[in-house]
């Protein structure tokens, strides 16, 4: 529970890849908004299968996990 | 007067118009007019997931059948539309109705070019639909031999879902090279090496210039006299806008809201020759905001991404305006970026297993 999610909404087409996968995180509006927390593997997974790379994953003190 | 949105083709840039209508807090009677039975879904998958796995067409759908319900929003599958009349405002459905609207997206997508030397067979096969992707999947099952006429994207997936199937694959492509005329002819080269590597007999600056069989095709005449026997066939050789329905006048010139040149009937997707799926998603919400005379919202330049033997390939930009590219990275490895310029700046960059470096190609061809 220690990665954090934002989107960018210039790149999220809202494909829904992110729903699908982390449910609890991730909600599809427009565009993709994120909605809760969930464990870091799952939130990691969901950002490597946009296939618009529009999530962003950072730890707890900030740093970049992905992309 | 009267009877509210009509969206006519149940594709993604319809459900997003639906959708983003009903979020918008539009209160209209909205009714989606579509010539395939099911309601709308996703269509990527079809050339991937539902080739290789039985079943995954049920995980399809967009939204439940109820969520339709819950939204107003009124599904008449099955019965395509006929003809539109401008004037009178209405849309005559092939059963013959004609239904009334006040604004009316036009959303019907595009079909599958055919080959006019092929087009009497039945083991023949497009892919378009649901039903194209099972009937596609239940022949393949059998094995045997399978040509792919067309290195497009779909061609591309299909061919490589058949060989991982353990079908014997043979891709038949009028070019030199896959995608030759989107990324020139040293990229697609890699493209030509990738299905090599994987199995597929790539015949290349190759057409197919005849057919033979009773009923189904047995063998098919290539344009260099080489024959090849099949036991099916598909035609990837690209799509034409579904405007047959529109008559004559066809669909004209289409605004950045989706405008036409008739008054509140807008187009978005396939149909206005877009292409793809991120174009159709955003066209698709930008028409219902221009129904609603809202703003357009800025569209980020729409990236494509195919999954080609467990790897992800991206592209945005356009390349086919490039007069120069340069390769990073480690193309035999599968790992690397192209990136295409013209008069030294960035114009498209095409990325093959470097999913992260997406938001630094999108930055790059925005600055």
């Amino acid at each position: 529970m220690s990665y954090t999610a934002t989107i960018d909404p210039g790149a999220c087409a809202a494909h829904g890849d992110c729903e699908v996968i982390a449910p609890a995180v991730f909600a599809i509006e427009d565009i993709a908004v994120v909605v809760g927390t969930g464990p870091d593997v799952l939130m990691l997974e969901a950002a490597r299968a946009c296939p618009s790379v529009a999530i962003a994953i950072t730890d707890e003190d900030g740093r970049r996990v992905y992309p | 007067m009267g009877d509210g949105i009509m969206i006519v083709g149940g594709g993604l840039a319809a459900q997003r118009c639906a959708e983003t209508l009903r979020r918008l807090g539009c209160e209209a009677r909205l009714r989606i007019v579509c010539a395939e039975p099911a309601a709308p879904y996703d269509r990527p998958p079809l050339s991937k997931a539902v080739l290789a796995n039985a079943g995954a067409e049920d995980d399809l759908a967009y939204r439940r059948t109820r969520w339709y319900a819950e939204q107003g929003i009124e599904l008449l599958l099955g019965v395509p539309a006929d003809g539109l009349d401008g004037v009178r405002r209405t849309v005559v459905l092939a059963d013959g109705r004609v239904l009334a609207f006040d604004q009316l997206l036009i959303a019907t997508g595009s079909r599958p070019r055919r080959l006019a030397v092929l087009d009497r067979f039945a083991n023949v096969h497009a892919l378009r639909t649901v039903a194209d992707a099972c009937a596609l999947r239940a022949a393949l099952a059998a094995g045997g031999r399978l040509v792919v006429v067309g290195a497009g994207f779909i061609g591309q997936e299909v061919a490589a879902a058949a060989v991982r199937a353990g079908v014997q694959t043979t891709i038949v492509e009028a070019a030199e090279a896959p995608l030759a005329a989107m990324f020139g002819r040293s990229v697609g080269s890699w493209f030509t090496e990738l299905h090599r590597s994987e199995g597929v007999d790539m015949v290349l600056g190759t057409t197919v210039a005849a057919a033979h069989g009773t009923g189904a095709v047995e063998r098919v005449t290539l344009s260099d006299g080489r024959m090849l026997p099949c036991d099916n066939v598909v035609v990837g050789v690209g799509v034409d806008p579904d405007v047959n329905w529109l008559g004559d006048a066809g669909l004209g010139p289409v605004g950045a809201g989706g405008q036409t040149r008739t008054p509140g009937v807008f187009a978005a997707g396939d149909v206005t020759g877009g292409g793809h799926w991120e174009s159709a998603a955003r066209q698709g919400a930008a028409a219902a905001r221009a129904m609603l005379g809202l703003e357009p919202v800025r569209m980020a330049p729409a990236g494509f991404w195919s999954d080609l033997y467990g790897t992800r390939v991206q592209y945005v930009g356009r390349a086919r305006t490039a007069d120069s590219t340069t390769i990073d990275g480690d193309p035999a490895a599968r790992d690397f970026r192209v990136t295409f310029t013209r008069g030294g700046r960035a114009v498209g960059v095409l990325l093959v297993g470097r999913p992260h470096e997406l938001p630094s190609a999108r930055a790059l061809l925005a600055a």
